[in-house]
């Protein structure tokens, strides 16, 4: 904790503030302070920023330095639990949004629906698509409109401790059958391959992706929602039975557990995405030189299919009041080559730019990774990720429908499809409460 | 109990102080209107904060309660609005069996914990009060210092303890060959009422040792005198006297545990078994700001401030009340 003592004046200067603040916010309420408007020239403005992006404040004191007129300011949001998203909901229900905030692909229709963020396409945001990959910038376009800019992406791949799986003379596992094996010779030992966290929704859609599930699609103006397809199912179907046999732990990941249990080698191997190579390294510092980075594992050995888990966006709030400076702000911060050499120092993904840096520019970790030039194998993947998955509404309900159905069945010992089915069910109730037109997909 | 009426002031005392306050009977009705003016001096401040934290929040979850969002345009992306929704809210929180369930486990939870740390709190609190007992000052701060610390703060503090692999109980517990889970399904909710019971038993102490200093000292006299032990002192004298005050913790217990909502909350990302609606409190968070209904989870509010005025009145009822209790 970093954070220092609240000191009995702050709570007050606090409160005074906040006293100000609303007073300052009825007036503005009444006038057209809101509206946005174009800078005149040689006027300085400010613009706020919200993200949670570890480093993201060295790229932002450059365009400062750079950018006298339009300062941008971050202000650092809480990742944990989705509470940025809370936060950023809730300042668009009170009015209050910032100008710039970083928003994660599977989050964004959710915001749509908020009329939360600015469509930029009237601001010529077109003419940058060619600047990004391409299905990353898909993830922010509806219909004719443009929503973000797109800023990093996920590629999954396997981390495995290379040394344990050497001295225990396992291999590192290609396709999910092989993985089965090497979790049962892992188990043999003492340890456990992996944990299957019940509440991380954003791995099992990844997860999904790569096996060829669609969960949202589009028809008309109706939703369409198939979270419980075939290839979900068969990636239910295949952790419930590693689960079943205890093969995989099933605590929470990403917490201090498991980071402990990462530290000793209780678990040898990690389903993550790239960004998990600052995540590793930061939490299993003693670990150093003995991790490798692989390909996800196959459904069939040879193919080539991969998905994504995470990477996000930087998008412009509806309320911004100078939508012009901050798209060219949210532009530079994601395709300038100096601005992405600092984000790839933070550690923030990989980038959604197609231009500005070389695949081994993003080896920052080398030295944990024995010297593996290891984020090839996230540009391979990332190459060969199934692009025509869509997100849709509602995705952070989704997530605790999905957490609650996997921890219900792991405590009644009931089965991960109809998990799925009840999931199903829940989502389309959600999508109709809110509104929508939905339909049940196959 | 004719000893609590001297405090009240007797009718013609009362009468003299008014007397003596006015400025004479020649201008009757200009006093009075000045003393009104005065009373709603001292009023209008509580009453305007009352009004703006208070009843407007609570009007504004009643109207939100009653709403619902609808949506036009494309795939529903155009606008939106609200409109009418009658009980739609209320009834699709009533059928959604995670809130309720919530709602079964907070009582579970008030049924066990409340009791065992109001006893606690009781016991330490007439232990300090009995002529026995030494190093009073610090064995009441000690006692008292786990509600100075916030109920995040001890939950994140408990969480380390709890945590397998880094706790050092679980550690010691599995060197004995104890394996324990505080974590789990079965045994999560109590590692919370752990917390709960950690943090509040020293205010409750604390409640009831000030009724005990305001206990006057000859009632004990005249029960040693009467050949009273100290047990029978704390029994017969101690205890009923300080009833309105069990009343009171009891009623605030209940209260706080129908809002239980840091703990689980801080303990989440811990430990997979605590669900999002884990409380009545965290489900309508969840609603309101994961799913992003505060329409819905308004309407949980409205209900959860219901069963806890219904549970707190009824306990009252049944336990006398405190004002019933002074005659």
């Amino acid at each position: 904790m970093t954070n220092s003592p609240v000191h009995r004046r702050t709570v007050l200067g606090g409160a005074a503030a906040f006293a100000a603040g609303w007073a300052l916010a009825g007036c503005s309420d009444s006038g057209d302070g809101d509206a946005p408007r174009e800078r005149a020239k040689g006027q300085k403005i400010q613009l706020t920023f919200w993200s949670w992006v570890p480093g993201i404040d060295k790229p932002v004191d450059l365009w400062n330095r750079k950018h006298p007129e339009v300062q941008v300011k971050v202000e650092k949001v809480s990742a944990v639990n989705g509470a940025q998203y809370a936060k950023m909901h809730a300042a668009i229900k009170a009015g209050n949004p910032p100008d710039l905030g970083q928003i994660e692909f599977p989050v964004l229709p959710g915001f749509l629906l908020d009329d939360g963020l600015l469509d930029l396409a009237p601001l010529g945001a077109a003419r940058h698509k060619d600047k990004f990959v391409g299905w990353q910038w898909q993830q922010a376009v509806f219909g004719r409109s443009i929503y973000a800019v797109p800023q990093a992406s996920g590629p999954m791949g396997l981390f495995v401790r290379q040394d344990l799986f050497d001295a225990w003379e396992v291999d590192t596992p290609r396709t999910w059958d092989e993985y089965e094996a090497a979790a049962r010779a892992v188990r043999k030992k003492g340890a456990w391959i992996e944990t299957f966290a019940p509440t991380n929704g954003n791995r099992f859609a990844g997860l999904a992706w790569q096996a060829g599930a669609r969960w949202y699609a589009t028809h008309d103006d109706t939703w369409i929602v198939h979270i419980d397809d075939e290839p979900t199912r068969r990636v239910a179907d295949y952790w419930e039975s590693l689960v079943a046999r205890k093969l995989v732990k099933t605590i929470p990941d990403r917490q201090n557990a498991w980071y402990k249990d990462l530290q000793t080698g209780a678990i040898p191997a990690w389903v993550g995405a790239s960004w998990g190579d600052a995540l590793l390294a930061g939490n299993a510092p003693g670990t150093k030189g003995t991790w490798r980075a692989a390909p996800l594992p196959q459904w069939k050995a040879g193919e080539q299919a991969f998905a994504n888990w995470g990477g996000s966006t930087t998008a412009v709030f509806a309320k911004a009041r100078y939508p012009k400076d901050a798209l060219d702000f949210a532009v530079w911060l994601n395709t300038a080559p100096e601005s992405i050499a600092l984000l790839i120092d933070g550690g923030y993904g990989f980038p959604s730019a197609k231009k500005g840096y070389a695949t081994t520019d993003l080896d920052v970790d080398k030295d944990f990774f024995g010297g593996q030039a290891y984020s090839r194998v996230f540009a391979a993947a990332g190459a060969h990720v199934d692009t025509s998955w869509r997100w849709g509404p509602g995705v952070d309900t989704l997530y605790q429908r999905l957490g609650d159905a996997f921890t219900d069945a792991l405590a009644d010992g009931s089965s991960f499809r109809s998990a799925l089915a009840a999931v199903q069910r829940q989502t389309l109730d959600d999508l109709k409460g809110k509104g929508l037109k939905v339909a049940s997909g196959g | 109990m004719s000893r609590a009426t001297p405090s009240r002031p007797e009718p013609a005392a009362r009468k003299r102080a008014r007397g003596a306050g006015g400025s004479g009977p020649r201008r009757p009705s200009r006093t009075r209107a000045r003393h009104a003016r005065a009373a709603a001096g001292f009023v209008l401040p509580f009453l305007a904060l009352f009004g703006l934290c208070f009843l407007a929040p609570l009007g504004y979850a009643l109207h939100q309660s009653l709403q619902k969002t609808e949506r036009t345009g494309p795939l529903g992306l155009g606008r939106e609005h609200e409109s009418f929704a009658g009980l739609a809210n209320y009834a699709q929180a009533l059928s959604d069996d995670r809130f309720l369930a919530g709602f079964g486990r907070v009582l579970l939870f008030g049924a066990v914990q409340i009791p065992l740390m109001i006893v606690l709190a009781t016991v330490l609190a007439l232990l300090l009060e009995s002529a026995s007992a030494r190093g009073i000052a610090f064995f009441r701060t000690a006692f008292f210092l786990p509600y100075g610390v916030p109920g995040v703060i001890a939950s994140i503090l408990w969480g380390f303890l709890y945590v397998p692999g880094i706790s050092p109980l679980v550690k010691i517990a599995d060197s004995l060959g104890l394996h324990v889970d505080f974590l789990s399904r079965g045994t999560v909710l109590w590692s919370l009422a752990n917390i709960v019971t950690w943090q509040f038993t020293g205010y409750n102490m604390l409640v009831l040792i000030a009724q005990l200093k305001a206990v006057p000292g000859e009632l004990y006299e005249a029960a040693r005198i009467d050949g009273a032990s100290a047990r029978q002192v704390a029994r017969y004298v101690k205890i009923p006297l300080i009833r309105p005050a069990l009343v009171l913790t009891g009623v605030f217990s209940i209260i706080g545990t129908l809002q239980l909502f840091a703990e689980p909350m801080v303990l989440r990302p811990l430990a997979s078994s605590i669900d999002s609606g884990y409380t009545p409190n965290l489900h309508a968070y969840s609603e309101a700001f994961v799913g992003n209904n505060p329409q819905v989870a308004a309407a949980e509010a409205v209900l959860l401030a219901l069963v806890a005025c219904a549970l707190s009145f009824g306990f009252l009822r049944l336990a006398g009340g405190p004002a019933g209790e002074r005659r």
